[in-house]
Order: structure tokens, then C-alpha cells, then sequence
């Protein structure tokens, strides 16, 4: 297998693209991962691109 | 670490200073540059009387307020500063691996008594905690410089440099708040970190375009065949969303470094670079 997997740079890199992968879709898939949108909050004022409408009355 | 190891690493981070001085030296520097000419020009602008309230609106803004608390407020003036930093730490981490191979210069670092790991480890240390420290060194430099400017001003048109003082004060403590940003920064962007390292050590040619279309044709086989959005969906997450490594107050700390999101991109980054420390076993050109 480690033969395999180091035999040039093209398996290698396939099996941490894989891994990557593998990981990043396992966790989404359990979490229930979803995109998080522009949220900025902080001391001076909050901002959510969710709720721009908001926010723009807000300034107002 | 004994003691030689620890001269070893802290040789392999000095070799990455001096051989990227330029970005993370002398980009800061030439940015302080212009910061600098450009607030003399804005100053020759004005005339006397504008410089004087402009000094004692200033002198009583920040008079006898808590440093830690107005230091936020000096974190805008570090925004290109920070943008600096990303650009060159984006450049840096996809040509460092890549550009080794391509002067044949890591035939001649393997053949020194370090190991592959402490090589790409250097590098990641390099981005995430030295490169900003230069950075924060300069950026204090220009502090300094100002306020030396604005103490010379207030002698001559003798304004009350009490609140100037405290102003300063805020200015270094927000130093710690920008320094700490980028190290968090760095950290929850480890996945791109080791993304980037990972192509760099395998590219023969334009690494760049390559971490970039590989990533979008991944997104796309994922969209295509699966149905799902999940890679996506992640990098959306690790990247638009500064409040999730932006600090503002250092009783947040703690909790932006130590959370679930965060080990978990630390755990999914050091596979890359797992599979980028191993890549580099690969010295052919």
C-alpha cells in the first residue's frame, strides 16, 4: 500500500486529495455543514449578509 | 526539543526570512512608506489652524480612556497592512516548495541533516507566527514615527499632549490585537495553508493554477456526481466569515483558538501538509 501510495507524485497526490476529502465530506455529512454567510460581528456594529435589508434600515 | 534541534529550527526559519525578505520585510516597509508620504501630503494640505483643533480633538478624544478598550479602534489603520500579509503569505506558500525545486536547491537542503518535516514545518511557522511579527514591528515603527510627528506639532503649536499619550498607548495595545488576529487567522486558514503547500510541492509548472483548478474541478465532480455542496459549503465558511478569526477584545482569545472548528481545520490542514511533506520526496524537475 505505502509503495503504492509513494510511487510517483501523482498517487500521492490522488490519496491526500482523497483523505482530504474523505474527512472534509464525512464531518459535513454528519454535522449537517452548512455555508456560513458573511456574519461580521463586533463591538461597533453587527453585519449579516442574510440581513442586509436590516441592516441598510438600521443605518437609516 | 534539546538544545541543537532548537538552533537547527530557528536556522531554518532565518534561512525563510533572508530568502523572502522582500515579502515579508520590504513589502511592510514600502507600505509604511506610503502611508507615510501620504499623511504628509494630507497634513501640507491643511492649514494651521485645522492642524491645531484637528491635534486637540484628538488630545481629548482619547484622554483617560482604557487603552484595551480604544485599541479596536486603531486595528482599521492595520487593514492593508493585514491584506499585505494574506497577499504575500498567499505568494510565499505557493512558491516556497516549488521554487526549491526549481533551482535545484532542495538537493542540496536534503542533503543536510533536516528532516522533510522540519522543513515544511519552518515554513508553516514562518506564515503563521513570524511573518507577522515583521509586520507588527513595522507597523509600531510607523506608530512611532506619527506620534513623534504629532508631539513635534503640538511643542510648536503648544496644543496639551496628555490625551496624544493615551492615544499612543491604545495604538500599542491594538498591536497585540492585529498580531494575534493574523496568528488565529492563520490557523483557521490552515487547510488553505496546507492546500497551497501541497500543490507547490507538486506543480513542475504554475502551482497556482493548479491548487486553484483543482480545487474548482473537485467542487465541480462533487456538485456533478454526488449532488452535494459540502466542499463548497466549507470553504465558504473558512473564508467570508471574519468574525470567526478577527479579535477584538483578548477575552476572546481562548475561544477562537480552542473550538471545534478550528481543530477540526487544524486536522484537516496537516493532512495536506502531511501529504506535502511526503511530496517532497519527489525532487524532479
Amino acid at each position: 500500500m505505502k509503495n503504492f501510495i509513494l510511487k510517483n507524485r501523482f498517487t500521492l497526490l490522488l490519496t491526500a486529495l482523497t483523505a482530504y476529502i474523505a474527512v472534509l465530506v464525512a464531518e459535513g455529512a454528519i454535522t449537517g455543514r452548512e455555508a456560513q454567510l458573511l456574519d461580521f460581528d463586533n463591538p461597533f456594529f453587527e453585519f449579516n449578509v442574510n440581513n442586509l435589508e436590516e441592516f441598510i434600515e438600521n443605518r437609516q | 526539543m534539546d538544545k541543537f534541534a532548537a538552533i537547527q529550527f530557528y536556522a531554518l526559519l532565518k534561512r525563510e526570512i533572508l530568502e523572502h525578505r522582500n515579502l515579508f520585510i520590504g513589502a511592510p516597509a514600502v507600505l509604511a512608506l506610503l502611508i507615510l508620504v501620504a499623511s504628509i501630503w494630507v497634513a501640507s494640505q491643511l492649514d494651521q489652524a485645522e492642524i491645531v483643533s484637528t491635534m486637540e480633538y484628538l488630545a481629548v478624544l482619547f484622554d483617560g480612556l482604557s487603552p484595551f478598550d480604544m485599541a479596536p479602534f486603531f486595528m482599521i489603520v492595520s487593514v492593508p497592512f493585514i491584506m499585505t500579509l494574506y497577499v504575500c503569505c498567499l505568494i510565499y506558500l505557493v512558491n516556497t516548495l516549488f521554487q526549491e525545486r526549481k533551482d535545484m536547491s532542495v538537493l542540496f537542503w536534503q542533503s543536510m541533516p533536516v528532516s522533510n518535516f522540519k522543513t515544511v514545518l519552518s515554513k508553516i511557522v514562518t506564515v503563521v507566527v513570524v511573518a507577522p511579527i515583521f509586520y507588527i514591528a513595522i507597523i509600531f515603527a510607523l506608530y512611532l514615527v506619527g506620534m513623534i510627528w504629532l508631539t513635534v506639532l503640538g511643542l510648536t503649536n503648544d496644543v496639551d499632549l496628555v490625551g496624544i499619550g493615551w492615544m499612543f498607548l491604545a495604538a500599542v495595545a491594538s498591536l497585540f490585537l492585529i498580531y494575534l488576529s493574523a496568528v488565529i487567522a492563520s490557523l483557521w486558514l490552515f487547510p488553505t495553508v496546507g492546500w497551497l503547500l501541497l500543490f507547490s510541492a507538486f506543480a513542475r509548472k504554475t502551482p497556482l493554477l493548479w491548487a486553484g483548478g483543482v480545487f474548482i474541478l473537485l467542487g465541480f465532480l462533487e456538485s456533478f456526481i454526488f449532488g452535494s455542496e459540502y466542499l463548497a459549503n466549507w470553504a465558504q465558511s473558512r473564508s467570508t466569515n471574519l468574525n470567526q478569526y478577527l479579535i477584538f477584545d483578548f477575552s476572546n482569545v481562548v475561544d477562537k483558538l480552542f473550538n471545534y472548528d478550528m481543530l477540526f481545520g487544524i486536522v484537516l490542514g496537516s493532512i495536506l501538509v502531511t501529504g506535502a511533506v511526503y511530496m517532497r520526496r519527489f525532487t524532479d524537475w
